[in-house]
């Protein structure tokens, strides 16, 4: 603490900044807890409607529920593709000798390049007609059984529509383990591997448990950004064919803004809040606890 | 940049492995060479799609309809090029997305460096709880904020302008670039601190005189991280912007997909292509100071 600071100064410095921040972040969410008991399409007047839209959203909403488990793969892809990925690299780039620094910033020009753009790109990627990299490349190692439009296959669109958030996030979890990876004592993998120590084992007994808390920092921030995604499956598909690539994200956006029922989709986004904090929570305590024993 | 967080040098890494270098030289590594073209294989899948982007946009459209999409351009034309400036109002979206990041990133810096001298250096009873607050914006998704902030903006006539975009931005920012800055005050001596007190300064005059500036480094890291999400929002743009004038550079690429869906692909990409370039050439010769920042941004969690 400074010593000769006032009261005044401490509100100087803090009330611009609580300010904004509450006006654009914790104000409306409260708004939204509010806004989920009424009904309201923007015109008429608002009418209280009590815990009628959360009864319709669990009870009664069947698209809600598609969008939540869709949400979940949606999540699940990412995760896999993101962590999994970035520490294979991780730990691949470890081994290697030189490159690097190339490496790293190649692996991470993905996460700098617009939702938007990146979405353009992946419909052409999928395309059947004209034929896009995916098909081609398939028609190549001769499986051509395998071509189809990925982007209007049912069967195919959810997990189109999440493999290209998750390719662009790689690189930056990949940074974050790598420097976690390279922070082990060098001493510590040294005495394992006099003892004997296989590969596997040195990473499953020594590096792993020895980067834990990054690993739960980085699992926190993949499921909250997985949880939140919306830009590309919006732009990509909007969330069709059906509701077959429709997460809580869009139906929480096009029942805002396309049937301006402001109301409901306010309950829908205090259900993605919640969600939010129960997965951040019940990651702590898994990992926390795994910890422990 | 954060010094204290410093990931060990990689020398210091690469030192203790210099000895079986010679041995290994005469057997070739298996492991070495599996993981080497491993990691290859994995970044080809990683730029690759980025490389074909810049290739289609020199393609002419008729050999981008009929041939092999892995396959050189036959001949190399700019003229995508005049006919994305053409469709589109490009220089307008990246001058607006200047003028949002610019507005948001003042903001952020500014704000995030009070915030943090208020909570770290000056101290206070509640300062704990205050942190606590400004974590719940890391965690909820940006999407809460829609609704309410569509509702609010329409009510004080400040949907479809610059502000719209800049204070959501700028305050779901703020969380990650108060953690930072705070992170980086613990590090300043409380010495440092005393010997201003003692020589008369006020909390102002070391804010301006020893926080600010000592911050500089930090101050590059938070720009550049919050740039990239920034410049690419779409969300709030989408949702709060109507007007053409005001559009940023992920709205202004939606222009290219014509009525009925069509879409004139080869002038998109090279569209795409030059709205990603700025951030792009900033990452390439910044990227040190962004990687070192991302690092350490999410290991000190």
């Amino acid at each position: 603490m400074l010593p000769n600071r006032s009261r005044t100064s401490v509100l100087v410095f803090l009330l611009p900044p609580l300010l904004l921040y509450s006006a654009a972040v914790l104000f409306p969410i409260l708004q939204s807890l509010f806004l989920s008991f009424f009904s309201w399409n923007g015109i008429s007047d608002m009418e209280f409607v009590g815990l009628d839209n959360y009864i319709r959203m669990f009870a009664t909403d069947d698209i809600f529920w598609r969008a939540f488990l869709n949400a979940l793969v949606y999540l699940a892809i990412c995760l896999v593709l993101q962590l999994g990925g970035a520490l294979a690299v991780a730990s691949l780039l470890t081994s290697l000798r030189r490159g690097r620094e190339l490496v790293k910033t190649l692996y991470l020009l993905p996460a700098v390049i617009s939702t938007v753009a990146i979405a353009f790109l992946f419909v052409r990627i999928y395309s059947l007609e004209p034929v896009g990299l995916l098909n081609q490349l398939f028609h190549w190692v001769g499986l051509d059984s395998l071509e189809r439009p990925w982007l209007s296959d049912v069967n195919t669109v959810l997990a189109a529509v999440s493999a290209p958030e998750g390719w662009r996030f790689t690189g930056l979890y990949m940074l974050i383990i790598y420097a976690a990876l390279l922070a082990v004592p060098k001493e510590l993998e040294e005495a394992a591997v006099l003892d004997g120590a296989s590969r596997w084992t040195l990473f499953t007994k020594i590096r792993f448990p020895y980067i834990r808390p990054v690993w739960i920092t980085t699992t926190i921030m993949a499921t909250t950004y997985g949880l939140r995604g919306f830009d590309i499956p919006y732009l990509m598909t909007n969330g069709g064919p059906g509701q077959s690539s429709e997460l809580l994200t869009t139906y929480m956006y096009k029942t805002a803004f396309t049937s301006t029922d402001f109301g409901y989709a306010s309950t829908i986004s205090v259900f993605i809040v919640v969600e939010c904090l129960v997965a951040v929570g019940l990651i702590l305590f898994l990992l926390k606890r795994k910890a422990d024993s | 940049m954060i010094t204290q967080a410093a990931p060990p040098t990689p020398p210091a890494a690469v030192v203790p492995q210099r000895p079986p270098v010679k041995r290994r030289r005469r057997r070739p590594d298996l492991f070495r060479t599996l993981s080497r073209v491993l990691v290859m294989l994995i970044v080809i899948v990683q730029v690759y799609p980025l490389a074909w982007l810049f290739l289609t946009s020199l393609r002419t459209e008729q050999d981008f309809a009929t041939g092999d999409p892995f396959a050189l351009p036959g001949s190399l034309t700019w003229e995508n090029y005049a006919r994305a400036f053409e469709t589109g109002d490009l220089g307008r979206n990246i001058l607006n997305s200047f003028i949002v990041t610019m507005g948001a990133n003042i903001l952020i810096v500014l704000l995030g460096m009070m915030a943090a001298y208020a909570i770290q250096v000056l101290g206070f009873r509640l300062s704990k709880l205050v942190r606590g607050l400004f974590l719940i914006g890391i965690i909820v998704p940006v999407q809460i904020a829609l609704v309410p902030l569509f509702i609010d903006y329409s009510a004080v006539n400040l949907l479809d302008t610059y502000q719209s975009m800049i204070i959501p931005l700028a305050g779901f920012s703020l969380p990650m670039s108060i953690y930072l800055f705070c992170s980086f005050y613990e590090y300043i001596p409380q010495e440092t601190y005393e010997a201003a007190s003692l020589d008369g300064a006020g909390p102002y005059r070391i804010f301006g005189l020893i926080t600010m500036p000592l911050s500089l480094n930090t101050v590059v890291t938070v720009v550049l991280v919050n740039s990239i999400f920034i410049w690419n929002d779409f969300i709030f743009a989408n949702t709060f912007v109507l007007s053409e004038d005001l559009k940023t550079i992920p709205l202004g690429l939606q222009n290219y997909i014509g009525a009925m869906g069509k879409v004139d692909w080869t002038a998109t990409f090279a569209a795409v292509c030059v709205t990603i370039t700025p951030l792009l050439l900033v990452f390439l010769v910044l990227n040190k100071a962004m990687i070192q920042g991302l690092e350490s941004g999410a290991t000190k969690g």
